[in-house]
């Protein structure tokens, strides 16, 4: 696996990092296996869709650039859209190449975002 | 005389590319590779012998039998046990369970005090947060000093609370008293290589603790150095059969014979039992009390084979070895971070510590690090290691990881050594 430059270029200047004021739902989410770390917060539009979203962590290059680009892929979506969307999906933003040892690192930020519809 | 090349041609996978590259095989720690003496064992006994053991007369079942019976002898003479103190488990995790559950949940009251250290891997740790959790017991974990050497002395505990145990953590002299009944720590770290000093454990635990069992996780330990159970002065040693060359879904606990004796089944089913009446059963002898269901009979003739093969190296020869590559890596990484190329973490005295580089290039998380590397067909491991208290001490998120072996050349340190180099290249730093 190459590291594309889109991934480098999210990696470095991550998009929609930061926080919110309230009103806001947060989630948490870890990666026990090397440490990472993302936590996204957002508000939903009345019919259910992501309006805003915002998130910060620690991560590996993957993960970070997989936040950066699904904070920006996600919004409008509603639980449906996402659930559709997918692992898959997420895959396919980071250019198609992750290999099952980093789909953890891939799917941290999407795992995040898809509990912030439980909240 | 050791002749790595001799050897690597021993060892099939090494002829592996890599997306066109040579195999450079530096994740020893997490399983090493097999001989093909070891292969042709697994596929000889299921071509010629394969059978269940203890459970026939016909002569298959009698030559499996044989054939695992030999293997418990060639372990018990490799770490100089008794034949029927070896008992064969799937791993160093199923062994650390055994004796937490069928000792230590059995023998552990209330306000007793479980002795285990920073370094511990996660099987040797979880597995008695959850036996003093469910017992009442205390926690108390050795801490280690900057280059991951545990503190045997020195007074100063401290509390952690926050989840449901309570933990003291301070030097081992510190945490010893005679509410200790365990003392659960690894020979060598699998994060950091740190060589613990496990004759110097055992002397104070006589001294402060004598009533504490010591049990030594030995999966770092026993396929890299000559391990003596003796000399060890533990009372439970656990190891993996996949890390010295052996096939995975093999690995033992040995523990003292009167330990053993005292102790309840782990599992019950076919083959431990004594005699089984609808009313009541009674317990097989040593091993096979603690070795229910048929078990990965291939597995324990390919780790025989192993460990035939490790001691037509020597033991000895293969620690000089290691500690030779350690040392090397060692000596070109601290170059590095003079430079502030990168971080190493671990002792920096060769004899202090396994053959296992720990490392991460500055400002590049681990597994992006690995990642690069595996471009150029090298195998790190990158992550916590199932180790993560260990990994958070030192400020950090996840580390890197080169672990050597017998097939290890110093060739192969320099190519990772030239390739580090390219790692930061890749992220524009």
């Amino acid at each position: 696996m190459d590291y594309k430059e889109e991934i480098i270029d999210h990696y470095k200047h991550p998009r929609n990092f930061g926080d919110l004021e309230e009103p806001k739902i947060s989630v948490r989410e870890n990666n026990s296996s090397c440490g990472d770390m993302v936590e996204v917060c957002g508000r939903l539009t009345r019919d259910g869709r992501i309006h805003v979203l915002r998130w910060r962590g620690v991560g590996c290059a993957i993960s970070t650039a997989a936040a950066s680009m699904l904070s920006e892929k996600v919004v409008g979506m509603n639980r449906e859209d996402l659930t559709g969307f997918g692992e898959k999906g997420v895959v396919e933003l980071l250019g198609g190449e992750i290999n099952s040892g980093r789909m953890r690192c891939a799917t941290l930020a999407y795992r995040a975002i898809i509990k912030l519809f439980e909240q | 005389m050791f002749d790595v090349n001799k050897i690597r041609a021993d060892f099939p996978i090494l002829e592996r590319k890599i997306g066109g590259a040579p195999l450079v095989y530096l994740d020893s720690a997490a399983t090493s590779q097999k001989p093909k003496r070891v292969l042709d064992a697994i596929a000889d006994f299921y071509t010629k012998h394969n059978a269940n053991i203890h459970r026939g007369v016909h002569t298959l079942s009698a030559e499996a039998t044989t054939m695992v019976d030999e293997a418990r002898e060639k372990v018990a003479k490799f770490i100089n046990a008794k034949t029927d103190e070896v008992i064969f488990v799937r791993n160093a995790t199923e062994g650390l369970n055994l004796v937490a559950y069928a000792w230590a949940r059995q023998s552990l009251k209330k306000n007793d005090v479980v002795v285990i250290s920073l370094l511990e891997h996660h099987s040797n740790m979880v597995p008695w947060q959850i036996i003093c959790e469910e017992v009442g017991a205390h926690l108390h974990v050795i801490e280690v000093d900057d280059e991951g050497r545990l503190l045997l002395t020195g007074t100063g505990t401290t509390q952690l609370t926050g989840g449901k145990l309570v933990v003291t953590t301070g030097s081992l002299e510190s945490l010893l008293d005679e509410r200790v009944k365990l003392v659960a720590v690894t020979a060598v770290s699998n994060v950091l290589g740190t060589i613990t000093p496990t004759e110097e454990i055992k002397k104070l635990i006589k001294k402060k603790s004598p009533s504490a069992k010591l049990l030594v996780d030995g999966a770092q330990m026993v396929p890299h150095m000559k391990t003596d159970v003796t000399k060890l002065g533990a009372d439970f040693m656990a190891f993996s059969g996949h890390k010295m060359l052996g096939p995975t879904g093999s690995g033992v606990l040995w523990g003292k014979r009167e330990i053993l004796e005292s102790m309840k089944p782990f599992l019950y089913g076919g083959d431990m039992i004594g005699e089984v009446r609808l009313t009541g059963t009674t317990w097989s002898g040593l091993p096979n009390k603690f070795e229910a269901g048929t078990p990965d009979i291939a597995g324990i003739i390919g780790l025989g084979t192993a460990i035939d093969y490790l001691t037509s190296l020597g033991m000895d020869n293969i620690r000089e070895h290691e500690k030779e590559l350690i040392g090397y890596a060692l000596g070109k990484m601290e170059k590095f971070e003079k430079k502030g190329l990168v971080e190493v973490f671990g002792p920096r005295n060769a004899d202090e510590r396994g053959g296992v580089l720990t490392f991460n290039v500055k400002g590049v998380h681990a597994h992006d690090a690995a990642q690069v590397l595996d471009k150029y067909g090298i195998a790190v491991r990158s992550g916590q290691h199932c180790g993560a208290p260990i990994v958070e001490r030192f400020k950090t998120l996840a580390m890197a990881r080169a672990s050597f072996y017998v097939y290890t050349t110093k060739g192969e340190i320099d190519f990772l050594i030239e390739k580090i180099k390219e790692v930061p290249k890749v992220f524009s730093l």
